[in-house]
Order: C-alpha cells, then sequence, then structure tokens
C-alpha cells in the first residue's frame, strides 16, 4: 500500500485485564470507504473509539499520515464521528449545532454562514439552518449529524454504526447516499456496523472482526466468494458448510465423492471445510444432479424459494431457488467447481493470500 | 492540567464533606463522651441504659413514631392509588404536595386555632351535641397534626411508585384470570412496596425527632428523642448527655434505614 | 360501579379537605375584626396594617429572604461542582461511597443536624449569628442541589459529550458549550429547593441561631407559643401567595426539563417516533 493514511501497530486492549483487542494490526488508504464489521462485542467500536482518540491503546501505535497520534487528544485530531444516537446538542439550533466546531476553530462569522450552508446542501436539507433539533425527524437528524462532522473538512470520517436506529426504508436510502457523499467528498470513511448486508453494499474494504481480532480483510466480493474460516463464511451472507477432505489440488471429498474445485496448495488428505452458498446450488431431477437431497422445508420469500433438505450423510443443505419444489421430495443438486470454496482449520490471513497467490493468476 | 483544575473545582465539595458531614458526626459522638462538667466519661451511656425514664421515653417516641407512620400510610396509600386514576393526576398531585411548601411552623399553628377550648373543631362538636373538648396538648393532636404534616411525605413515593407500573403488567394479570382484588394483592402492591418503604423511612425518621410539635401542639405531654435533644441542649445545657440521645437516635435511624433497605439482586438485576 | 367511583371521589375530596383546611383557616381569620381564632366578627385589614408597621417583623422577614438566596446560590455553585465531580468518578464503589456521605444530611433528622453544627460551631469557636446560620443553611443545602443536578447530567448522552470533544472542544469548552447548558433545568431546580429548603428551615436555624439573630420560622414559634396573634395569621397568608408563585414557577420549569427529556427520547428512537 502506498501512503496509508492511519496504520494500526500491534494495538491491544484491554479493560481490566479484559482483552477487547488482540495485537491488531492493519492500514488504511486514503480516500476510500471502509468498514470494520463484526458481531457485537467483537472490538470494531473500540478501534473507531481508538482513531477518534476517545480511547487510548493498552500497548502499540496508531499512526495517522506517517506520525504517531495515539497520544495527541480527540479534539486536536483531524478526525470527526459521526455517533449512533447523532449526539446532536439539544439545547442549540441546526446551524449553531453545525457551527460548534468552527466557532472552536475561531472562524469568522460569513465563513461559518457559508460553511454551514455548504454542508447542509451536501445532505440536502438547505434551509434548515433554524430549526430547533426537537423537530426534526429521525433520518434528518442523521444528516445535520453527517453535516456537523463535515463542516470541520477532516480527513476522516468515523461513523458508528449510524444508521442502526432508522427504519428498514430509509437505511437502504442513507446507503446510498453516504456511497455517494464519500465519493464526492473523496475522503476516508471508517464505517461500524454489525449488518452484512449494509458492509457488502457499502464499502471499498471490509474488515471482519470476532473476539478483538480482524479475521479478514478485503473487497466485499473477496470476502463473500473467500471466507477464510467457517465464522467469516457463516456471517456473511448464507452458507453452507459441510466438512471434506482435500484428495488432491483441485479435487475434494465430500458426501463420498470427489467434486472437482477451484482450489489448491493443501496437503494431500488435509480434512478442510467445503462452503457452497445457497444460491450456486440448482434443483434438478434426482439422476442429474451430483448431490442427492430429501427437501425438508421450503420457505417462500418473495424473490426466491428457501429450501431445506437432508443428504445420506445428514448434512443440511440450504438451496435458495426461483423454481417451487414439493416438501418430502428427492431431488437433485447441482453446482460448478467454482461454486466450491475450500476453507483450512485454522489459516491465517497471511498464509491464505499466499497459498491464493501460488495458484491463482 | 485538566486534573489540576478539576480538583481545584471540587475543594468546596470535599470541605463541606469534611466540615459539615464527617466533623459534626464525629463530634457528636464525641461530644456524648463528655459529662456535664466536661470530663470524659460513659457515664451518658450508663445513665440512659439505667433510667427508666429515658429509656420509656425512647419506647414512647419510637410507637409514637410508629403510630404517626401508620396512621400517615393508611390514609396516603388509598390516596395515591385513587390519585393516580385520575384524568390529570400530575396537577392533583401537585396540589397535595403544595403544603409542603408552606411553613411547618404556620401550619402547625393554625391547629393551635383549630383544637383549641374555643377552636372551630369544639365549636363543630358542639354544635353536633357532642360537647366540647380538650382537643389540644393530647396524644391525640399530636399524633394528628404529625400525620397532617407528614402525608405528602408518604403519598409522593406511593405514586410514583404506583405511576411507574406498566399497564400491561395489569392487563396481563387480567388477562391471567386474577379480578380486580387479585391484581392488586398480587401485582400492583408488590411492585409498591419499595415506594411503601421509602415513605415509611421519610415519614417514621423526622416523627422520631418532631420536637416543635411536641411543645407546640403535644403541650410537652408527648417527649420524644428530638424534644429530649433540644431541651438538653438548649435548656439545661447538658450537651453530653443531648448527644448520647442524638447518638441513640441515629442508631435508630440506621435501623430504619436497614430495615426499610431496598432488597439487592431482586430488583437489581434489571441493568 | 358508579358507587364505587364516586365513593373514591368522596374519599379524595375528605383528604383534599382535612389537607387545606387548616391552611383556608389561616388565612380567614387573618382578615378578623377580632383578635382569636374563635368568632369572626367582621372583615377587616388591620392584622395586615399592623404587620407592615411591624419594623422588627420586616427586618426578619429580610433576614431570611436574604439567607435564603444566598445560601441556595452558594450551595447551587458547591453542589453542581460536587455533582460533576461525583458524575467523573470512574470506581463505582466509590461513587456510591461518596453518594452515600452526600446523602447524609438528607436522611439525618433535623434535630440531629442542628445539634450537630451547634458542637461544630462551639467547637471552632464560632459566634452564633448570622454566619452560623448562612453556613448550616447552605450545608444542609448541598445534598439537595447534588440530588437535583446529578441525574440532569447522568441524562446527557455520553456520546453527546464525545462529539462536543471530537469537533474540536477542550474540557472547559465541552463544560461551559455542552454541560452547563444541558444540565441548566437541574441547576435551576436545584437552587429553587435549596431556597425553599432554607425558607421552610425551623429545628436547623432554632439550634444555630443564637440571640441576636433570628429567621421567620423562628419568630412565629415564639410567637405562637405564646399563643394566638392574627399578626402571624397576616404574615402566613402572605406567605402562602409567595409559596403558591414559587410552586407554579417551579411547576414551569419542571415542565420544561421534562419536555426536553421526551424530545430526546425521541430522537434516540428515531424516525419512528415522528
Amino acid at each position: 500500500m502506498a501512503n496509508p493514511i492511519i496504520e494500526f501497530k500491534n494495538i491491544s486492549k484491554k479493560y481490566d485485564d479484559n482483552p477487547v483487542l488482540k495485537k491488531i494490526d492493519f492500514e488504511i488508504e486514503s480516500g476510500k470507504f471502509y468498514t470494520l464489521l463484526g458481531p457485537s462485542g467483537s472490538g470494531k467500536t473500540t478501534i473507531l473509539r481508538m482513531i477518534a482518540g476517545f480511547e487510548d491503546p493498552t500497548s502499540g501505535e496508531i499512526e495517522f499520515e506517517g506520525h504517531r497520534i495515539d497520544l495527541t487528544p480527540a479534539n486536536q485530531r483531524p478526525i470527526n464521528t459521526i455517533f449512533q444516537d447523532y449526539a446532536l446538542f439539544p439545547h442549540l439550533n441546526v446551524s449553531q449545532n453545525i457551527a460548534f466546531g468552527l466557532e472552536l476553530k475561531k472562524m469568522n462569522k460569513a465563513d461559518i454562514k457559508a460553511k454551514v450552508a455548504e454542508s447542509l446542501r451536501m445532505v440536502q436539507l438547505s434551509g434548515y439552518e433554524n430549526r430547533e433539533i426537537t423537530a426534526l425527524s429521525g433520518g434528518q437528524k442523521q444528516r445535520i449529524a453527517i453535516a456537523r462532522a463535515i463542516a470541520n473538512e477532516p480527513k476522516v470520517l468515523l461513523l458508528d454504526e449510524p444508521l442502526s436506529a432508522l427504519d428498514h426504508k430509509l437505511r437502504k436510502e442513507m446507503q446510498v447516499e453516504l456511497r455517494a457523499l464519500q465519493q464526492r467528498l473523496g475522503i476516508t470513511f471508517i464505517f461500524v456496523t454489525h449488518d452484512q448486508e449494509e458492509a457488502l453494499a457499502l464499502s471499498d474494504q471490509i474488515f471482519v472482526m470476532n473476539d478483538g481480532r480482524i479475521l479478514q480483510s478485503g473487497t466485499p466480493v473477496d470476502i463473500y466468494d473467500e471466507p477464510i474460516n467457517h465464522f467469516v463464511a457463516d456471517f456473511i451472507g448464507e452458507s453452507n458448510i459441510i466438512p471434506g477432505t482435500m484428495t488432491a489440488d483441485y479435487l475434494v471429498h465430500f458426501d463420498h465423492k470427489d467434486f472437482e474445485c477451484v482450489d489448491a496448495g493443501m496437503r494431500a488428505d488435509e480434512p478442510v471445510e467445503i462452503v457452497i452458498r445457497p444460491e450456486d446450488l440448482d434443483i434438478t431431477d434426482l439422476d442429474h444432479g451430483k448431490l442427492q437431497v430429501t427437501v425438508d422445508s421450503q420457505l417462500f420469500r418473495g424473490v426466491d424459494y428457501q429450501i431445506t433438505g437432508h443428504d445420506s450423510d445428514n448434512h443440511e443443505w440450504t438451496i435458495n431457488s426461483i423454481h417451487q419444489t414439493t416438501v418430502g421430495a428427492n431431488v437433485g443438486l447441482i453446482f460448478d467447481p467454482e461454486d466450491i470454496h475450500i476453507m483450512r482449520f485454522g489459516e491465517d490471513e497471511e498464509t491464505f493470500d499466499a497459498r491464493l497467490d501460488s495458484y491463482e493468476e | 492540567m485538566g486534573t489540576q483544575k478539576k480538583s481545584f473545582f471540587v475543594i468546596p465539595y470535599l470541605l463541606w464533606i469534611a466540615l459539615f458531614v464527617v466533623a459534626p458526626m464525629a463530634l457528636i459522638v464525641y461530644q456524648s463522651l463528655f459529662d456535664i462538667t466536661g470530663h470524659f466519661t460513659l457515664g451518658n451511656y450508663t445513665d440512659y441504659l439505667e433510667s427508666a425514664t429515658y429509656l420509656k421515653m425512647t419506647f414512647n417516641s419510637v410507637w409514637y413514631a410508629f403510630l404517626i407512620t401508620m396512621v400517615t400510610l393508611v390514609i396516603s396509600y388509598p390516596t395515591a392509588y385513587l390519585l393516580n386514576q385520575l384524568k390529570n393526576k400530575r396537577l392533583w398531585l401537585l396540589l397535595i404536595i403544595l403544603p409542603t411548601w408552606i411553613n411547618l411552623l404556620l401550619k402547625t399553628y393554625a391547629f393551635i386555632g383549630l383544637f383549641s377550648q374555643n377552636g372551630s373543631v369544639n365549636d363543630f362538636l358542639r354544635f353536633v351535641g357532642a360537647g366540647s373538648h380538650q382537643i389540644l396538648f393530647t396524644d391525640f393532636s399530636f399524633i394528628f397534626v404529625a400525620s397532617y404534616i407528614e402525608i405528602p411525605f408518604m403519598i409522593l413515593p406511593i405514586f410514583n411508585a404506583l405511576d411507574e407500573i406498566n399497564p400491561s403488567l395489569v392487563n396481563a394479570s387480567r388477562d391471567l384470570g386474577a379480578n380486580t382484588w387479585q391484581t392488586f394483592r398480587r401485582v400492583i402492591a408488590p411492585l409498591t412496596m419499595p415506594g411503601v418503604k421509602s415513605g415509611f423511612q421519610a415519614v417514621f425518621i423526622p416523627s422520631l425527632s418532631l420536637f416543635m410539635i411536641t411543645r407546640l401542639i403535644g403541650g410537652n405531654r408527648v417527649i420524644t428523642l428530638g424534644t429530649a435533644i433540644e431541651e438538653h441542649f438548649l435548656v439545661t445545657q447538658n450537651w453530653g448527655m443531648g448527644s448520647t440521645i442524638g447518638v441513640i437516635l441515629i442508631i435508630a435511624m440506621f435501623v430504619v434505614m436497614f430495615l426499610t433497605r431496598e432488597r439487592k439482586g431482586k430488583g437489581g438485576q434489571s441493568r | 360501579m358508579k358507587s364505587k367511583l364516586k365513593l373514591s371521589n368522596l374519599y379524595l375530596t375528605l383528604v383534599f379537605v382535612i389537607i387545606y383546611l387548616p391552611i383556608a383557616y389561616l388565612i380567614f381569620y387573618s382578615f378578623n375584626t377580632g383578635d382569636t381564632m374563635d368568632r369572626f366578627t367582621g372583615f377587616s385589614m388591620k392584622h395586615y396594617a399592623t404587620l407592615l408597621s411591624d419594623t422588627r417583623m420586616i427586618s426578619i422577614v429580610l433576614n431570611t429572604v436574604v439567607i435564603a438566596l444566598l445560601s441556595a446560590l452558594l450551595a447551587t455553585v458547591i453542589g453542581t461542582l460536587g455533582a460533576l465531580w461525583i458524575n467523573q468518578l470512574k470506581q463505582r464503589t466509590m461513587k456510591n461511597a461518596v453518594l452515600s456521605v452526600n446523602n447524609v444530611l438528607m436522611v439525618s433528622p433535623d434535630v440531629i443536624i442542628g445539634a450537630s453544627f451547634l458542637i461544630l460551631f462551639s467547637f471552632l469557636g464560632f459566634k452564633l449569628g448570622f454566619t452560623s446560620v448562612l453556613l448550616s443553611h447552605i450545608a444542609f443545602s448541598i445534598p439537595i442541589v447534588v440530588l437535583m443536578v446529578l441525574p440532569k447530567i447522568n441524562e446527557m448522552p455520553k456520546t453527546m459529550l464525545d462529539a462536543a470533544y471530537d469537533l474540536g472542544a477542550t474540557k472547559w469548552q465541552t463544560l461551559s458549550r455542552v454541560i452547563l447548558p444541558s444540565i441548566t433545568p437541574g441547576i435551576f431546580a436545584g437552587y429553587f429547593m435549596a431556597f425553599t429548603y432554607s425558607l421552610d428551615d425551623f429545628a436547623v436555624t432554632f439550634f444555630v441561631t443564637g440571640n441576636g439573630f433570628s429567621t421567620l420560622s423562628i419568630e412565629i414559634y415564639s410567637r405562637a407559643r405564646q399563643g394566638v396573634d392574627l399578626e402571624v395569621n397576616a404574615l402566613s397568608t402572605l406567605m402562602f401567595l409567595v409559596s403558591l408563585l414559587l410552586v407554579v414557577g417551579y411547576y414551569l420549569l419542571e415542565k420544561y426539563g421534562h419536555t426536553r427529556k421526551i424530545n430526546r427520547n425521541k430522537m434516540m428512537k428515531g424516525p419512528n417516533a415522528q
């Protein structure tokens, strides 16, 4: 990576001997949309709060544009945050809220006024200057919170699950707007969420976190198609995870059969886990199927049917299909070699990437 | 720099704790160990424990405080319950609390007029043919006036406890087959217990130490721990004995607070 | 159902009558031509005239108000600083311990407070009078201020402070621009409560006032011990009116604080609340 804007070096954090971050290392490039994705308690918010300056690492260093920043107080960092509950000041109106940081910087009145107007235009709330915070809807508060942060022209904008309080429809709208805003401003966004769909939709880069560690980082497509382990596969999207063994390069054995696949670089007969996404499975008649399953249930979900079944080894299979089937029927499943993704046990990100590089070209 | 600034700001508050919370409590214990001539002694405590008068006075004081609290509770619980069902309950509650903003002395003083030999209450009694009675300077008048003054302090916590009960709990109880009385006994009453307890605290402890009402209304017939302390400090100038009774009062206060404390673990799990 | 409603209304009416009867009685007789609370012999304002020409009484009223205003002001300043300090204490046990100490004077009987302060003042060789009364009133008002202000501080979302800090505010700027404006209703409520505590106090003042200095409560007590004096009725009528004004003011203040709270809840809930 060329010039990382933020770099975490061997960062650990403990609360009363309770580790929440375990030796984290990562780099963040300027001008991209990053997402920290993980279940609650995974440490993602802690990372965000460290970048903002609300928390200090127990050990390790944080660099910002090549200089140490973890000793700089939050109010002196060129970084702003959008809070989950927006944290707008109820005793100030919209323009006073947006002007808050600018006044502290002793900007002159005319400039402040122009900046407030510009920020409001950015979030499409021009003319809302004199509204009281209490008179705004949730979505409007969200936009004002964004306007207040970007008015300060931060180099990095931190977003702490900012959409979680919005209803489904509004959340979708705001996702589109956030993405557009990031591209227009060209600054780095670091977004924290536990919603994998949101992460996939918004990000240039995703860091998947669990239990104080970054398990995998990469583009949404990489992470979706090539999850590093059971946790990531399970957490992101729906998946069928089946135990198997690696017979040879590009050949995997499960359900008493060998299947062609596109993974390599493992030991012969190494036990592995096989991931096949439900949407990659198609139902066909029994004889044409690579696998045979008995259908246990079928749910109509609007866009498709979610069908579950079990094979002769009693492994459960989930299939997302636009075609209906019958509960109790024995059907065949077909899939392509590239739909199979192989995960090794206990492989870390570095060896995973190296192995992928060794045979992918 | 930040911490230095902060500690500078907190100095007055810490000084207050040291001078007006810790020191006075320590001094009252210290003072109780001196007799009237200024000699160090445990005599005050032995005197207290051996004197039938003091023990009887203490017992009476506790007994009267208990009676006052019970009278107050019996009147306040239904009042709070009924108030809570009114439409503008906040406003009505405010009207209940309003008299607490009127100087205590004035309310007491009003009863001197009402209860006097030729006062309105006796006028009324004569009117209905019950004849006039000595009301002022009786146990009755003392308990009545003390309860009168304490009632808002009992209503308020009970009202708040009732107010906090989620209405769907009552609906749930009805839904599960409980009638009004069963709902009250099994749902409302247990949920308002914390309110009753804090009301009990708020009434019982001051009732132990009322001295102004005993003087003006009780006519010195009723002597409470408070009256005794006032007398020793301001009349007989026996500060040692006064402090000893003060220590007894403080102990009584802690006992009451312990008995009516909020049980942790039962209610404390919500977080 | 109907008879039950009637019965409950009857009960409530009775309670309200008993609560307000003595006060109405006092006010009623303040307009009596006679000098007793026994027989109303005609309407007159003469007791008010006596009250207004009673220079001793007027100076006592002034004393009382000065003590109340001053003690409430100082108690509010010290109590608010105390509340801010308590709020930022990290350790839970420490916080609880400080709060318990804070509440000692709230739960202690007045007599104990009065007697122990008397010992304290004599121990320090302090002359009893205006200053000792003022100090005592400040002392017993501080905990109530803390208890009124602390919930307002706790109510403030923690993220608001982070936001101020994040937007470039120093600790001091956060305090003056965010915290203090947010907790203003609590500070006012604390001042108001301290003010009424001071006006109302009898027992503590009675112990620490000495001979030369008197407040209204003390004066009413000594006059009431000598029997009925309708000048006191006139005074109580006026005080009732003042109390009424104060309560209305407090009610409005509370309501203001209450709406803010509701609005904040709306904010937390997001769009569904609108």
